[in-house]
């Protein structure tokens, strides 16, 4: 199938299934910009490869793994972080 | 005099590497963010070198409160014109979570002419897992001199000993380099020396599959919380018996010895009777404190605080309230200092609301003698259950419930923004807590709450069993002294179906609230002409001590905050004496009106 997808080529963290691993593209301005700054001072940063690990339920923060550590992240600090959107092959 | 600053990103193992080095007592725990001040100690084997324990912190941009106290602290250490060296402690198995700070203090020390080594720890695990790791390459890349060690096995100790005292180290190479050079240098070195393959993310994943699971996630966490109160309880039972049976039989042999008169009931009375069965609680609180070190070392807190973080966010707390809590079921003073880490003001104020109504073990001496009097010692279900335990859970969900509820109305009442912070949170890899060093945590912990609530219970069942005493030296406790004084605060105590008795001992444990058993101790003890001493809870259940007056009694110590230090405290760190003020007599207020409600209900209910 070849019909166009969306313009824009990337997504959020949030969206990420589990085992799924992406790019970071950008970090867009957290609620709190200490919030983006953390983001990046732990290692989500352009550039940097990061693996969602777990998605536990209820809307529950997720986990993710990015430069061999792991955080767990809410839904409102990780839609902040977005990831290039990678076509399946 | 050489400073020694033990810096570096939380949960990397500073305080462990500390306590190694000045063989003192700092808290170490798996769950980033333990240390919230600088503490420090001299090294042992030099004690003109000194060294200082940071918080941790992920860059020089703090967001919480023990970052600010951090980076504060290492300034002014940079800036001072003392010696000092900075001994930067990287986490080998997560190397480029500590890399961006590193060598942001190593631009700083460098500004400063301070020198700086870094000090490679965890490196143990390294080994075992033969995972490979270029230590010299690393050192080269960032220039400095570095140490591999572990403060779990001591090995690299020594090296790490003899670097320290001799001031002469490198001063690191970035004292020009600007801050995004600095980000991009770190990502570069970490990718590089980073350990290659993930079998430690992948064996943490394992485990969090079960643990952080939709389903087994919640069962696990109910289980855990569960096994946690009960094995308080089943636990310490008979540790209890024991310190008990010792306590009652030295007494017996101390008073059938002494000629009888003044002394020999001061020591029945006062010693044995107040302080003794104050120390008959003591194990409780030594098996509590060896479950929460075990729990915090294991690495489930950080997953607990997940799991919790939007349940507990419906009350306006978040995931990050939830270790602060739990330290509040040991004591509320660690509790009200862990919430230091939590950086949205609001969750951290409404946590300060709830801390004081945590089930603390201070409370726990007066739960467990109220249930040895109220409740049968019988199991059902075939020794399953035991009712007591159950009745002591039924407590804790009581008071933890009742957190809960007052930091929700409380959230409501102000109308501010209600979306929460942002939770941020470090999961720690899962690792075999450290039994050495929680048992001797809970040794210590155990030997602080004698010392503390012992010497206020001694000094109050001194004054006490002298106003009980005299005038008629105990043979009448009704025309007592201490009678007169209770029957005029009595009407404040009468509408919950106390008598003056209890009056006394609850007044008394404004002091702390273990005294009311030493308090009731003491009274009780004058009170019985028996010469053979026995066990307080079987003193009051023979003085006939109504389940509504008891259950009166237990609601009242629930919700009443009767603790100086914690009220102290609060006003310190939500800097506000008013609040502080406003919490202790909301409470007070409360616990009487609800006691007053609960004994109606009751003697409704079972008349
Ligand atoms: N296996 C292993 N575990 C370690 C080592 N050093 C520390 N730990 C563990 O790592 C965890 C964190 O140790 P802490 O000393 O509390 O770390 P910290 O850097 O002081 O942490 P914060 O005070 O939160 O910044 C604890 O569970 C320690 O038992 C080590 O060399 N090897
Ligand atoms: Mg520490």
């Amino acid at each position: 199938m070849s019909i166009p997808t969306q313009p824009s080529a990337s997504t959020s963290l949030w969206c990420l299934a589990v085992g799924e691993s992406r790019e970071i593209v950008s970090i867009e301005g957290a609620k709190a910009d200490s919030a983006a700054q953390r983001l990046v001072d732990i290692g989500f940063r352009e550039g940097q490869r990061v693996t969602c690990l777990m998605r536990p339920g209820f809307g529950a923060p997720r986990v993710y793994a990015v430069g061999g550590a792991t955080y767990s992240l809410d839904q409102q600090t990780a839609i902040c972080v977005i990831v290039s959107e990678e076509s399946r092959t | 005099m050489i400073n020694v600053l033990l810096v570096g990103a939380p949960n990397s193992g500073k305080s462990a590497l500390f306590n190694r080095l000045t063989g003192l007592k700092h808290k170490v725990a798996n769950y980033p963010g333990i240390t919230i001040d600088v503490g420090s100690g001299s090294l042992t084997s030099n004690p003109q070198v000194t060294l200082w324990d940071f918080p941790g912190t992920y860059s020089l941009s703090p967001v919480s409160g023990e970052e600010r106290i951090a980076i504060a602290g290492l300034r002014s250490a940079l800036h001072d014109s003392q010696d000092a060296l900075v001994a930067m402690v990287l986490d080998a198995t997560r190397l480029e979570k500590g890399l961006t700070y590193c060598l942001q203090v190593a631009r700083e020390a460098a500004q400063a002419g301070k020198s700086f080594v870094v000090l490679l720890n965890m490196m143990d695990l390294i080994e075992s897992d033969s995972l490979e790791l270029d230590v010299s390459g690393l050192g080269t890349a960032l220039g400095v001199s570095i140490y591999p060690v572990s403060a779990r096995t001591a090995k690299g100790i020594a090296a790490v000993e003899q670097a320290l005292q001799t001031g002469d180290q490198n001063v690191a190479p970035w004292a020009d380099t600007p801050d995004a050079l600095i980000r991009g240098t770190a990502q570069q070195i970490g990718k590089r020396f980073t350990p290659k393959g993930d079998l430690l993310v992948r064996r943490q994943a394992l485990i969090d599959q079960w643990l952080l699971g939709t389903v087994s996630g919640g069962f696990a966490f109910v289980i855990i919380m569960t096994l946690f109160f009960q094995a308080i309880f089943t636990w310490a039972a008979p540790l209890m018996d024991g310190v008990e049976a010792v306590v009652i039989a030295i007494g017996s042999i101390m008073t059938s010895v002494m000629p009888e008169g003044f002394l020999a009931d001061f020591v029945g009375d006062a010693i044995f009777g107040g302080l003794g069965a104050f120390l008959v609680f003591v194990p409780l609180v030594f098996i509590l404190t060896l479950i929460i070190g075990a729990l915090e070392d294991s690495g489930y807190l950080a997953r607990a605080a997940l799991i919790c973080h939007r349940p507990l966010s419906l009350f306006g707390l978040s995931g990050k309230s939830f270790v602060p809590l739990l330290s509040g079921v040991a004591c509320a003073i660690p509790a009200i200092y862990a919430a230091r880490t939590m950086s949205s003001m609001q969750e951290r104020l409404l946590t300060y609301v709830a801390i004081p109504l945590m089930p603390c073990s201070a409370r726990l001496p007066v739960y467990a003698l109220l249930i040895a009097i109220l409740i049968p010692n019988e199991t059902a279900l075939g020794g399953l259950i035991g009712w007591q335990g159950l009745a002591m859970s039924a407590i804790y969900f009581f008071g933890i419930s009742t957190a809960l509820l007052v930091a929700a109305v409380v959230n409501r009442m102000g109308d501010r923004d209600r979306s929460g912070g942002p939770f941020i949170l470090e999961l720690p890899a899962y690792r075999l807590p450290a039994s050495r060093t929680i048992f001797s945590a809970a040794l210590n912990r155990a030997g602080h709450f004698v010392r503390k609530a012992g010497s206020a219970i001694f000094a109050v069942t001194v004054v006490v069993w002298f106003f009980g005493y005299f005038p008629n030296g105990g043979e009448d406790l009704s025309s007592s002294w201490l009678a007169s004084i209770g029957r005029f605060i009595e009407p404040v105590f009468s509408p919950l179906g106390l008598d003056w008795r209890y009056g006394v001992a609850i007044i008394a444990s404004f002091l702390a609230r273990e005294v009311f058993v030493g308090t009731l101790g003491t009274i009780f003890g004058i009170e019985s002409a028996d010469a053979d001493l026995v066990p307080l809870a079987d003193q009051i259940t023979a003085s006939g001590l109504t389940v509504a007056s008891g259950a009166a009694l237990v609601v009242f110590f629930t919700i009443a905050l009767q603790c100086v230090s914690t009220v102290a405290l609060l006003a310190r760190e939500a800097n506000s004496a008013r609040f502080a003020v406003t919490l202790m007599t909301g409470y007070l207020v409360l616990a009487w009106v609800a006691a007053f409600v609960v004994y109606n209900l009751a003697a409704a209910l079972l008349s």
